[in-house]
């Protein structure tokens, strides 16, 4: 129907036979990285629209150290789901995290380089404790991780009393601020620890799940249990390992969240269920073709927290984010699920008018 | 039997046919019944009973052929089915579950007139004999009370006679006694003017209750008699094509090597205690009709579902704690009956399903498995087994039925298994694929695995096997080698129709 259409028809290409070229082609092609192409017309959209506060390094700086600590929260939900389970906890993993490192230095004064791995530690545990529900008692992950957040949003509002916790230790609130300074005349243009400390846990949690037997085994749960275990797989204990993972990880953005806020605040955690799930969901129809996959959660976030800040900049209210996640999410499943069940060719790119018709006959 | 046998048939089944990929399922079948009359169908799994069944429910569309029901003085015929697993929702009672199919559209928010309900269930089951308890859940009645349930849904709310009732595989949770009760149901309806479809493979409760028989093989009609004119015999030569007396041996030139395996005692879900010796270099089928263990056997040996045993040695060790895991590490193999759920991970590629049971010897200093080395691998298996098309990064759900089971074999003969146990190993595969797997299987028995063959193919446990293990009721009820191993004495000894005096 269009121009476009010569460009990509090696999907019709056996594999085996396809050129060098056509690999980079397929590579860069739509279906392969929309959430780049996206987030890059959202981009110039915004820069348009509002360029004297979209386009300065200071939004940039602030929404890349923000938004990784949605990362961590992600691939803390993304490594259980690659493993079939759900954790819908996560938010409260993480609200739970904030105010035990904040009780344990001002409640118990305990020096913030033991409270430190002491909160992972309990979010490993926490993982453990779900882990075994799910596993052991063969409840849904979906209700087992509900109540569990339930439970740790008492708790957390127990320690907490509802109130702010504040009067942390110094040193304390540098781990999330500190960081690698870009220029000598501003100390606040850096690239802060969370950053470095997100693609840290990115990088190996992505050399587990794509490059180890672990992580072959852990996409084969998820995808069929009963054959994966009949090949041999120790079921139980990767989804048990998954959720804890998943626990540690979380309770370390916690520990970033209170550091960087620099006080135990009660309310900021569960709000990050939603756009971490959201950014698993919107990732898997990222580069691995429907696989939940950790550059695809990453890219996404990205992409998202782009979206949501260009709006807010253009003055929405706060709720914006709220109903941007929200569509994003029946969007980006939608999509994955349409993925899956049609037999060929991209989804994404059918429904969208600049895509090319696969089907021409019909045309 | 009655007077209206004469009259045109209730419902006319012409040329019926059904493809599949790789195969017809179905191939110009033809059948009709009458008023007043039990038809019987008959066949082995696979001869396109229930495809035939399938196509009557309208779930599945047919290729070809016509279905005519008869109507006559405005009495529409209809059909009324029975599936093989009843449909009732086990944890409704009897009453809920005997209202499921009524109360269309709106009528559907009326309240219920619990006592008028209860009296017309009451009534309904009491068509079959003494009445139960209707208001109990159904998960907690007898098998033949669920049956009852089932039929008397089925009948309820006729407004004439005239309808063809049909039933798929109604006896296979029941007692003998309970059968007693259902044949007494079905043999009143008919009576009463209905006809009746009656699919089984129990032989000899056709020859009890059936008027005529349709035997279907290889999704053809092979004969439509008369139950007069049939005995086991001739039954068991048309289900199998094998004449009467004529014994059919697989040959066998396999050298049997040192105990691989040896099983005392071992029970479980539908197994009562099973004694098995496997030797490497030899292989043996397991046989037996649906509910006879067969299907949970090999399950069973690998750890795959729990099971115990007074004694269980492999290559010489006892093995106590199965699982699936540990079997593969102590050497076993499994290749299960459901390949979809069980036998692989769909919506991985090919390379990653065949690596998955052993990943280890794929793996740099780093812990990463080499991607090289496994596709080189992989390619290396998928050329052997000659997989079609040979691409070892498609997704394993894309491959057909045969090789994808080409797939599955390579992922489990690619360590060479000590033993190697395979659970209907060529369901759903086409002819030429079906060549292949049974060549693997001689070669993988050659090279000194222990090949163990649950099979519900009579033919394939006499082409495969140097002797034969016949599952019932849970235990082995007989053992066939050379000259005894025949299609004929496997369909025998399955159905137990062998008498003593015969042997």
């Amino acid at each position: 129907m269009k121009k476009t259409e010569s460009i990509t028809t090696i999907d019709e290409v056996a594999p085996a036979s396809r050129p060098a070229q056509n690999r980079w082609v397929q590579l860069l092609g739509f279906r392969n990285i929309s959430a780049i192409y996206i987030g890059v017309l959202l981009f110039v959209i915004f820069a348009i629209v509002t360029p004297r506060t979209f386009l300065t390094p200071g939004t940039w700086l602030v929404l890349l150290d923000a938004q990784s600590i949605t990362v961590l929260a992600a691939i803390a939900v993304l490594i259980p789901l690659v493993n079939g389970v759900f954790n819908l906890a996560i938010g409260a993993e993480v609200g739970f995290a904030v105010i035990l490192v904040s009780v344990l230095q001002v409640n118990f004064n305990v020096p913030f380089g033991i409270a430190i791995p002491l909160a992972i530690l309990v979010g490993a545990f926490i993982g453990l404790v779900s882990g075994l529900i799910v596993t052991k008692a063969k409840i849904d992950s979906f209700i087992a991780t509900l109540g569990m957040s339930s439970i740790l949003l008492a708790g957390l509002s127990f320690m907490s009393e509802n109130r702010q916790i504040i009067g942390l230790q110094d040193g304390f609130r540098l781990f999330a601020t500190g960081g690698l300074p870009l220029s000598l005349d501003n100390p606040n243009f850096k690239i802060t620890n969370p950053v470095f400390i997100m693609l840290l846990v990115s990088f190996i949690v992505w050399y587990l799940l794509e490059r180890t037997p672990v992580g072959r085994r852990m996409y084969a749960v998820g995808y069929n249990a009963d054959g994966a275990r009949l090949s041999g797989v120790n079921v139980d204990r990767l989804q048990i390992a998954s959720l804890m993972a998943g626990g540690m990880i979380a309770a370390l953005a916690g520990v970033l969240l209170a550091s960087r806020i620099n006080a135990g605040d009660p309310t900021v955690g569960p709000g990050l269920l939603l756009p971490a799930l959201t950014a698993v969901f919107l990732g898997s129809t990222q580069f691995k073709g429907g696989r939940f996959n950790v550059w695809g959660t990453v890219l996404s976030v990205y992409v998202l927290a782009i979206g949501i800040k260009g709006l807010q900049l253009l003055g929405a209210q706060n709720w914006v984010s709220d109903l941007f996640n929200g569509v994003a999410l029946l969007a980006a499943v939608g999509l994955s699920r349409w993925e899956a069940t049609s037999k060929r060719g991209s989804a994404i790119r059918r429904a969208l008018p600049f895509g090319r018709k696969k089907d021409k006959v019909e045309a | 039997m009655t007077d209206e046998r004469g009259a045109s048939p209730l419902v006319t089944i012409t040329g019926m046919i059904k493809d599949f990929p790789g195969n017809r399922a179905l191939d110009d079948v033809s059948l009709s019944v009458h008023s007043g009359e039990v038809v019987a169908v008959v066949g082995h799994n696979g001869s396109g009973k229930s495809t035939l069944v399938k196509i009557l429910a309208g779930v599945y569309t047919s290729d070809g052929g016509t279905v005519e029901l008869s109507s006559r003085e405005g009495e529409q015929t209809e059909l009324h089915i029975i599936h093989q697993d009843l449909g009732l929702a086990s944890e409704l009672n009897g009453i809920e579950n005997l209202g499921i199919t009524k109360y269309p559209g709106a009528s559907a928010f009326a309240p219920f007139n619990k006592k008028k309900e209860r009296e017309h269930a009451l009534e309904l089951i009491s068509r079959f004999g003494e009445p139960f308890d209707v208001e109990v859940a159904i998960s907690r009645l007898a098998p033949a009370q669920r049956s009852i349930i089932a039929i008397a849904r089925a009948l309820d709310g006729w407004l004439h006679p005239r309808n063809v009732l049909i039933l798929d595989e109604p006896t296979e949770a029941l007692h003998a006694s309970e059968v007693r009760i259902l044949f007494d149901a079905v043999k009143k309806l008919a009576a009463a003017g209905a006809g009746v479809i009656f699919i089984s493979h129990r032989l000899d409760e056709v020859l009890e209750i059936a008027d005529r028989v349709v035997i279907l093989r290889d999704g053809k009609k092979v004969a439509d008699e008369g139950v007069e004119t049939l005995d086991h015999d001739k039954l068991v030569s048309y289900v199998t094509g094998v004449p009467i007396g004529v014994a059919e041996v697989g040959e066998s030139h396999r050298r049997r090597g040192d105990v691989a395996m040896n099983v005392e005692g071992l029970a479980g879900s539908g197994l009562e205690g099973i004694d098995l010796t496997l030797y490497s270099g030899e292989v043996v089928g397991v046989a037996g009709v649906l509910g006879s263990g067969r299907e949970a056997l090999p399950a069973m040996l690998f750890g795959g579902t729990p099971s115990d045993a007074a004694s269980f040695t492999l290559a010489g060790t006892s093995y106590d704690r199965r699982t699936p895991g540990e079997s593969i590490r102590r050497g076993m193999a499994f290749v299960p009956g459901d390949r979809a759920k069980h036998g692989s991970v769909r919506p991985l590629t090919a390379r990653e399903n065949v690596t998955l049971t052993e990943l280890k010897s794929l793996t740099n200093k780093m812990g990463a498995i080499d991607e090289k080395r496994e596709r080189d691998l992989v390619v290396g298996l998928i050329d052997r087994y000659d997989v079609k098309p040979p691409r070892s990064e498609q997704v394993f759900a894309q491959f057909s039925g045969g090789n994808q089971q080409k797939l599955v074999f390579a992922k489990w003969l690619r360590n060479r298994p000590a033993v190697l146990l395979l659970e209907e190993p060529t369901q759903g595969v086409d002819i030429g694929a079906k060549q292949a797997l049974y060549d693997a299987i001689d070669i993988a028995a050659a090279a000194g695995s222990a090949v163990l063959v649950c099979s519900s193919e009579a033919k394939e446990l006499v082409r495969l096997c140097d002797r034969v293990l016949v599952l019932r009721n849970g235990r082995v009820a007989a053992e066939l080698s050379g000259d005894q191993l025949t299609e004929t004495r496997l369909v025998m000894e399955g159905y137990g129709l062998v008498n003593e005096g015969e042997l």
